[in-house]
């Protein structure tokens, strides 16, 4: 069964997280959380209550789940954990200069 | 036809930015001389394409392609050459090796951590160009990105750190759009190629259609910084080092252009764009932004912020212009992607030399810059007056062009948009000019101050390099404002190529 509910209700808890929240770490998770979200929604999605292609290697068998969209999302918690990981090393770096991880309080986030 | 030199344009960068490490290891006064090879490599393979097809690239026939692993293209992952991206590479590979040459005087520790992330901008550039998938397109972008975003912090400073979490917080959420966007495509096509949505993506119900382009245009509107997304751009063209800014505004930009052209003419067709009826929308978006950016840049205080500004409303006058989608307006577009490409780069080139001495990169302290170095703020001034439109220059003569697009299509707020950018640029840059030759006298603590406040890396700083390459950009400006009809053959192919998109099906999903 797929719910598309359920991913928008993710999507939109990690949009707020993004947009209300003012700590850096905290915006950092509301991405992830926006990412994960897609990321659920094509695994769930692709799911069709199939076989697992690679079970039934050279038989033949009738209905089974797509394994590209699976593939595709790896690559893409690979690309998302290191653009995570980029952010807060940044986030730590900057939290040397200023001593504070509040996007209200650094001047130079808000220009 | 299957070539494999074409994938080497990309393996080459990308086998550089790893083995550096390993030498740093053994050498570190080798890593020069690799990155040197690992450059030339990459012009002798794109010379020695060029010198075999050339007849193909004069008569707009060139189409190249490599299959990875032999997988045909509905199942395999292709990669493509045609004309329009062969120009695109040409010049974006001219445009990296000057800034590379430049970047070797200008970044004195962890040399070879930043020719690391430079090398990985090259080959994600040229496999974002060259890619026939989408989801290949989404990897090379996300790999522009985090490379770009490490670049851009890359001097450990306050402002820079500030600079790369805001840009990396906008591009994050560019890329997972995109990411939606492919799937979205693949759950709805069942394929990734780019020649086989084309094929199906008119038959998909138009509500779907809408979605997946609304989903494109955001990320890529994002990326290129127009209108409604542009706040991430002038902090990070502000705040990062000169090479870097150079290579965002002059190279970026112009990549995630081409990306934009070949997703909405080859994958989406416009056909689908005009029957949406998104094609009005999203040339008054892009004059809008063009308007803003010119106005944004009269109250600029800072020449980087400024020329940030600018971009945006010159990246927003290009895009408006492509978006008319007649040939004229596509030649004009081209022609002005190729003199930004080369103006900007230079200018931020010039300032990163010029700005060295200042105390920061404020108006006031621009005070008697150009009389410091003569011949860097000659060209300086050169690159300005080519970016306001003087006449034997580049930027007169791509300006003219898309003016005459634009009367042609009868969009006078365009070819207002195009004057009023103009005259907007004489006020501001002549401001600078003026204030750069004005005399300053330096009192003893003046000079211990400036000694003190000199960045470190500025003592490596390589005057004769610096030179050489602004008079470089300055050379290609004025050789091409003379002659801008030598690319007249290389324009009118790619427009063909931009155009015939049914060639482009049939070559890539015939074999």
């Amino acid at each position: 069964m797929r719910n598309n509910f359920i991913f928008i209700i993710l999507f939109m808890l990690g949009l707020y997280a993004l947009i209300m929240k003012t700590n850096l770490i905290k915006n950092v998770i509301g991405l992830n959380i926006m990412e994960a979200s897609i990321f659920f929604w094509v695994i769930a999605f692709s799911d069709v209550g199939g076989e697992v292609a690679i079970h039934k290697m050279g038989e033949e068998f009738s209905k089974f789940n797509d394994p590209v969209p699976q593939a595709l999302t790896l690559t893409g918690i690979v690309i998302g954990a290191s653009t995570a990981a980029l952010l807060l090393t940044l986030i730590i770096e900057l939290n040397q200069f200023t001593d504070t991880i509040d996007r209200d309080e650094i001047e130079g986030l808000n220009n | 036809m299957m070539e494999t030199r074409i994938i080497l344009l990309i393996i080459v960068p990308l086998g550089t930015a790893f083995i550096i490490p390993f030498i740093d290891l053994i050498n570190a006064k080798l890593r020069r001389f690799f990155v040197l090879l690992g450059i030339s490599i990459q012009i002798f393979n794109l010379t020695s394409i060029v010198v075999q097809y050339f007849d193909q690239i004069r008569d707009g026939s060139l189409f190249l392609q490599y299959h990875l692993g032999g997988w045909q293209p509905p199942f395999g992952i292709n990669l493509v050459m045609d004309n329009l991206s062969f120009l695109f590479i040409a010049i974006v590979t001219l445009s990296l090796l000057f800034i590379i040459i430049y970047s070797i005087g200008y970044v004195g520790h962890h040399e070879g951590k930043f020719y690391v992330l430079y090398f990985i901008i090259i080959a994600a550039s040229n496999g974002a160009m060259l890619t026939g998938d989408l989801f290949n397109m989404y990897v090379f972008i996300e790999l522009l990105t985090i490379a770009s975003g490490a670049l851009i912090a890359f001097q450990r400073s306050h402002p820079g750190s500030e600079a790369a979490i805001k840009y990396l917080f906008y591009n994050i959420i560019a890329g997972s759009l995109i990411f939606f966007g492919v799937l979205l495509t693949y759950f709805n096509l069942g394929t990734l190629t780019m020649a086989d949505v084309a094929n199906n993506f008119a038959a998909l119900e138009s509500g779907i259609q809408l979605f997946i382009t609304a989903i494109f245009l955001t990320a890529l509107l994002i990326k290129m910084g127009v209108f409604p997304f542009l706040f991430w751009l002038p902090k990070s063209y502000d705040s990062s080092p000169a090479p870097v800014t150079a290579v965002l505004s002059g190279v970026l930009s112009k990549i995630y252009l081409y990306l934009f052209i070949r997703l909405i003419w080859t994958v989406i067709g416009f056909e689908t764009i005009v029957a949406l009826n998104l094609n009005i929308l999203l040339i008054d978006i892009a004059l809008f932004s063009s308007f803003l950016g010119h106005v944004f840049a009269l109250q600029a205080n800072n020449i980087k912020r400024l020329l940030g500004y600018s971009s945006i409303g010159h990246i927003g006058m290009i895009f408006a212009v492509i978006m008319l989608n007649t040939e004229a307006g596509f030649y004009g577009g081209i022609l002005h992607i190729i003199a930004h490409m080369f103006m900007k780069a230079g200018l931020f080139v010039a300032c990163g030399y010029l700005l060295q001495y200042t105390v920061s990169n404020h108006y006031r302290d621009f005070k008697g810059v150009g009389l410091r170095d003569k011949p860097v703020f000659i060209a300086f001034i050169i690159l300005l007056l080519s970016m306001i439109g003087m006449p034997p220059l580049l930027g007169f003569a791509s300006k003219w062009f898309i003016l005459m697009a634009f009367l042609e299509a009868q969009s006078y707020f365009g070819a207002f948009i195009v004057i009023f950018g103009s005259l907007t640029a004489v006020i501001y840059y002549l401001r600078y000019i003026a204030k750069g030759f004005e005399e300053v006298r330096l009192s003893e603590d003046d000079l211990k101050m400036e000694v003190f406040n000199q960045p470190l890396l500025s003592v490596l700083y390589r005057e004769k390099i610096v030179t050489f390459i602004t008079y470089a950009y300055t050379a290609v400006i004025i050789i091409f404002g003379f002659g801008f009809r030598f690319l007249n053959i290389p324009l009118r192919m790619s427009i063909e190529s931009i155009m015939n998109v049914e060639r482009y099906i049939e070559l890539v999903l015939g074999g």
